[in-house]
């Protein structure tokens, strides 16, 4: 059963008034729409229709464009995510290096399940993603904004004892 | 002085046209459709269908003719084989997920899907193996109805409603295989143009409501007409089915209403298929209203007429949606009196398409209030039904609910007969023609004058008005009178 | 080097020079190793002369297109009649590729600099960094590094501005790059318009790489000349290029050598080649979208623009990949292919749909599914989605494909006849 509650604006006090120093950078409200996503983002944990309403008041702009815009770029969540959202690189320079052997090792350590659902204790998503660009350090992984570097299943466990 | 043309040649024909053309216009001097989906001239250019894929010498790869502009000596070859394969490929890419809805689905007989493919299209599919992506019906707003399953993604109904009614409440969500076109919950497509992302959608993922399963597009004949909503004058189409009108559409105008036309007019037309309407002449006799035929009818009109006085007065009550030819006709009819006439428009709020200047649902919900005015006919319609009490003769032309008294004659011309409508004391009744069944001319608010067509047969012995009037005007031998 | 490898005899350390060195971040260490002084003497040269000097370098665009930098930069409008952008291109998502993010983190004044000096040739008057929103460290360094600099007035009046992406590989298109800027879906334009005419919020604009940028310092402090000095083979490949090597080699990292430089050096010599009992097998010289290599063609393959077009391939963006042969070639062709579907923005028919069709061919053929014309259908696939859609994507992924079916069709014939199966998890 949902609780409508009711819904508290983001751009308020220092919030907004980091909106107004970003707004400042480009010569159209519009322009600010992926910054101003990632400090609803950041404030919410992810971005949901009420907000993307919200964005779209503060900028001028739709609900409907504020959302075609979210749905193109997979880095805007459109559901809440666990505490922990891990995203590990599986395209073919990771790939070949055991990538999907850490994805599971992560999918097994945390309880998560499937890869994209939230493990039942709320701590985890994880995902696989696309290059991250560190192919090099095979294998990449996010976990929110730590990016890590040469990742086995080995150091899977470490890595999810740190972060749980 | 006038641009130099520019001269090209498409599929060995050669055209002329001004500078800065695009190809795919140019190519319809040559008389040569570019298959194409998301290329609309009145929408913005978007290239992204990839159907109009041309040959275009010396180019190193393929164009698309809806963003290529024509240059001096330019040769354009739709039909070779790079060009036709491009565009059988484009075909076979829509198809793999586009359901065979054919036989459920609205847009069959006038898709545009179904054109090309019958047209250049490969005969059978490669895919078949695989699962077609699946998303079911979204209900967009108060009349439209969107099938994810059928879209082409070609996005003119997201250009539409962001260019043309500047109010972007469609857009394309997520990527990839995975796109569609979506609507946030916290709006409808509800503005008073949306109606046109129905017709503009190439396929049939875009579904009007009203028109949801009510007829196949080859039983429908279409009829040029013009709308009766309000005082624009759109260029519409009238699509009858068995002689029921089932569906408006816009006709292009350029002038008018450029490709488009609003929902309240594309709403309007129920009321021309009205089955309570009066068949036949209906004169007094004995207290009652008797049916009888036009002779009789005619004679009893013009026996009131001649009866009246020399110059007494009489009143004509007109609706602003009579057409040109029976205001004109009414007036002569009356050219013997001391006469007022007057009509009242229904007034609405005003509905712009903010990106086509000077296009909107006009305030003024009658098509031919400008023509009226411009007969002599006026606004003052609270003192002719004062007047009307005290006239020799009052002509009610189309105005059904006219709440008007008189101590003369009354002669009601009209459609309808309400049980209680107060025309119902008249002394002759006159069935006449509405739009759709009659041939006629409105006046829009700019001074355009307009023709509209007959679409279907007036019921019973039901006739023009201005035929009606124009016998009664020759009766009386009034074909010359001017006022 | 490739960091945190020590720098290699053969390599010819210029942008990579301080990689690993922390102090080389900050404004002081920068200006303490020679830093800004290209600055100083390009405010001093005439923009058009400035501009000159880039054409005659040679330099050629390192992220991925190798079009001439000082010839792009001439396409600006020599009236300025408008105000004039700078992008610069930090979205490195080619798989493969991961050198721009090794600039920002270990020299992000030499980007800046580099910056400075191309604003200056362009006349810019204001700068935006789009930097992809996974690469969180460069994006912290970069802020802290941009603070810097616009407290020394490095910029002048220049607006420089980091903007964020969020998560799209076509955002590294230069026209879906504006359009992200701007706020929009990273859909790429038609063109034309062409940026220089009709970028940015409708006005002229320059979109730059990022190690594209990180090497004009140097070709001003030590001339164009000396730039083109720096070639192996062809004179219209000069300068450096990091090489992004990963995959099977025993020493994966970015090697900085001259345009002309062998390719098998880089692999065997340089990082040591497959792993022990290990032999090559394929190799992707420039970032995924570029065709493969085989084990023949990549020894005998010289790295600048037209050595690897010799080979069959394109340099493209460096992003070396090498298979060693334990690698599943049809599962990594998929995997490519899957990639491309992923990120397609879904304007174009051919690339919406192909992509993903492609990669629904593959799986079966994985799943042991497959039929003999499954492979005809790939490469006629391949061809209908290439030279036909607004930008390359769709080139992209066909060039897996094609280049896979036609050397390594034994690998796919091998899953056709049954031979051979992956459990596809």
């Amino acid at each position: 059963m949902t609780v409508l509650e009711d819904y508290l604006p983001i751009f308020t006090g220092k919030t907004l008034e980091e909106l107004h120093t970003i707004l400042a950078r480009y010569p159209n409200k519009q322009a600010a729409l992926l910054p101003t996503l990632w400090i609803a983002q950041r404030e919410r944990g992810w971005i949901s229709d009420r907000t993307m309403a919200e964005v779209a008041e503060v900028l001028g702009v739709t609900p409907a464009y504020v959302k075609g815009v979210v749905t193109f770029y997979t880095m805007y969540h459109q559901h809440p995510v666990g505490k922990n959202f891990v995203q590990v690189c599986t395209t073919s320079p990771c790939n070949i290096r055991g990538a999907e052997g850490v994805v599971k090792a992560f999918l097994e350590q945390t309880g998560a399940g499937d890869a994209g659902a939230t493990s039942q204790d709320g701590k985890w998503t994880i995902v696989e993603v696309e290059c991250l660009g560190a192919c090099g350090f095979a294998t990449p992984v996010l976990v929110n904004d730590d990016f890590l570097e040469n990742v086995t299943p080995e150091k899977v466990p470490e890595i999810v004892k740190k972060y749980r | 002085m006038p641009d130099q043309l520019i001269n090209l040649t498409i599929d060995g024909a050669p055209v002329s046209v001004p500078p800065g053309t695009l190809v795919i216009e140019a190519a319809k001097q040559a008389g040569v459709l570019v298959p194409h989906y998301c290329y609309h001239p009145g929408l913005q250019v978007a290239g992204v269908c990839r159907m109009c894929l041309v040959e275009i010498e010396q180019a190193p790869k393929l164009q698309i003719a809806c963003a290529t502009t024509v240059t001096e000596g330019m040769v354009v070859k739709t039909q070779g084989p790079a060009a036709k394969s491009a565009r059988q490929s484009v075909l076979e890419f829509l198809l793999i997920n586009h359901p065979l809805d054919c036989p459920i689905c609205d847009q069959a007989g006038e898709c545009e899907l179904q054109d090309f493919v019958f047209q250049e299209g490969r005969q059978g599919t490669r895919y078949g193996e695989y699962a077609k992506r699946f998303n079911p019906v979204e209900d967009f707003g108060p009349d439209v109805l969107y099938v994810p399953n059928r879209c082409i993604l070609c996005t003119r109904c997201v250009r539409f409603m962001e260019d043309v009614a500047q109010e972007p409440v469609l857009n394309v969500s997520e990527r990839g295989d995975r796109a569609f076109i979506g609507i946030h919950p916290e709006a409808r497509l509800d503005h008073p143009w949306a109606g046109n992302v129905v017709d503009l959608c190439p396929v049939g993922s875009l579904l009007s409501k009203d028109f949801l399963h009510k007829a196949r597009a080859w039983e429908l004949d279409k009829t040029a007409s013009i709308c009766t909503g309000c005082s624009q004058g759109c260029n519409i189409s009238l699509d009858t089915r068995d002689e029921v009108v089932v569906r408006v559409r816009p006709r292009p105008n350029l002038d008018v209403n450029r490709y488009f036309i609003c929902d309240h007019g594309r709403m309007h037309y129920r009321w021309m298929n009205r089955g309570d309407r009066i068949e036949a002449p209906l004169i007094r006799r004995d207290g009652e209203l008797q049916a009888t035929d036009w002779d009789e009818a005619f004679d009893r009109v013009v026996g009131i007429l001649r009866g009246a006085a020399e110059g007494r007065k009489a009143v004509a009550l007109v609706s602003p949606g009579a057409s040109s030819e029976a205001l004109a006709e009414a007036k002569r009819l009356l050219s013997g009196y001391s006469w007022t006439g007057a009509f009242q428009v229904v007034m609405g709020e005003e509905a712009p398409l903010a990106g086509v200047p000077n296009l909107a649902l006009r305030a003024e919900r009658a098509p031919n209030a400008t023509g009226a005015e411009s007969l002599g006919y006026t606004r003052d319609y609270a003192a002719a039904i004062a007047a009307a009490k005290t006239a020799a003769v009052v002509l009610v032309l189309d105005d059904p609910d006219c709440a008007v008294e008189t101590d003369g004659a009354l002669l009601y011309l009209g459609t309808v007969l309400g049980s209680d409508a107060p025309c119902r004391r008249a002394d002759v009744v006159l069935p006449i023609a509405n739009v759709a069944e009659e041939e006629g001319t409105f006046v829009n608010r700019d001074g355009r004058e307009q023709r509209y067509y007959q679409a279907k047969p007036a019921p019973g012995m039901a006739q023009p008005a201005a035929w009606v009037l124009g016998q009664l005007v020759d009766a009386m031998g009034l074909a010359g009178a001017t006022r | 080097m490739g960091f945190p490898h020590k720098p290699h005899p053969k390599e010819t350390v210029v942008l990579s020079q301080y990689f690993g060195d922390a102090d080389a971040r900050t404004y002081k260490g920068w200006t303490k190793r020679g830093g800004y002084q290209a600055l100083a003497q390009a405010l001093k040269t005439d923009p058009v002369a400035v501009t000159d000097i880039v054409k005659e370098s040679g330099l050629r665009g390192r992220g991925g297109a190798g079009f001439p930098t000082g010839l792009k930069w001439s396409f600006m409008p020599k009236e300025k009649k408008k105000a004039h952008y700078l992008c610069v291109n930090a979205d490195e998502s080619e798989p493969g590729t991961f050198k721009d993010r090794e600039i920002m983190r270990w020299t992000p004044h030499a980007l800046l600099e580099g910056t400075a000096i191309a604003a200056h040739a362009i006349r810019a008057e204001v700068v935006y960094i789009y930097i992809r929103g996974e690469f969180t460290e460069p994006w912290t360094i970069m802020e802290q590094a941009l603070a810097e600099a616009n407290a020394a007035g490095v910029f002048g009046t220049i607006k420089v501005y980091l903007h964020r992406g969020a998560g799209a590989y076509i955002c590294g298109e230069e026209t879906a790059l504006m359009n992200s800027i701007e706020g929009k879906r990273g859909n790429p334009r038609i063109k034309p318009p062409f940026p220089a005419a009709a970028g940015l919020f409708g006005l002229p604009t320059t979109i730059n790489n990022v190690e594209t940028l990180a090497a004009v310092p140097h070709i001003i402090t030590r001339g164009a000349a000396w730039y083109k000095s720096l070639c192996l083979s062809n004179p219209k490949s000069t300068g450096t290029k990091l090489f992004s090597v990963c995959g099977h080699v025993q020493r994966p990292g970015n090697y900085e050598v001259t345009l002309g430089f062998p390719l098998k050096d880089l692999i065997y010599d340089m990082c040591g080649g497959p792993p022990a009992g290990r032999t090559l097998k394929a190799c992707i010289p420039g970032g995924s979208s570029v065709p493969i290599l085989t084990r023949e063609e990549t020894e005998a393959c010289l790295l600048d623009y037209e050595g690897v077009v010799e080979r069959g391939s394109m340099l493209g963006s460096g992003g070396v990949i090498v298979f060693d042969d334990s690698a599943d070639m049809v599962y990594q062709i998929m995997r490519l292919a899957k990639f491309y579907a992923h990120e397609s923005c879904a304007q174009c028919t051919q690339c919406r749909e192909g992509t993903a069709w492609t990669t629904k061919i593959l799986e079966r053929i994985l799943a042991g599914q497959g039929k003999p014309k499954d492979l005809d259908l790939l490469l006629d696939l391949a061809e209908n989605m290439t030279g036909k859609t607004i930008c390359v994507l769709s080139d992209s992924c066909a060039a897996p494909v094609v280049s896979g079916i036609k050397k390594f069709r034994g690998e796919f014939e091998a899953y056709l006849a049954g031979k051979r199966q992956v459990v596809m998890v």
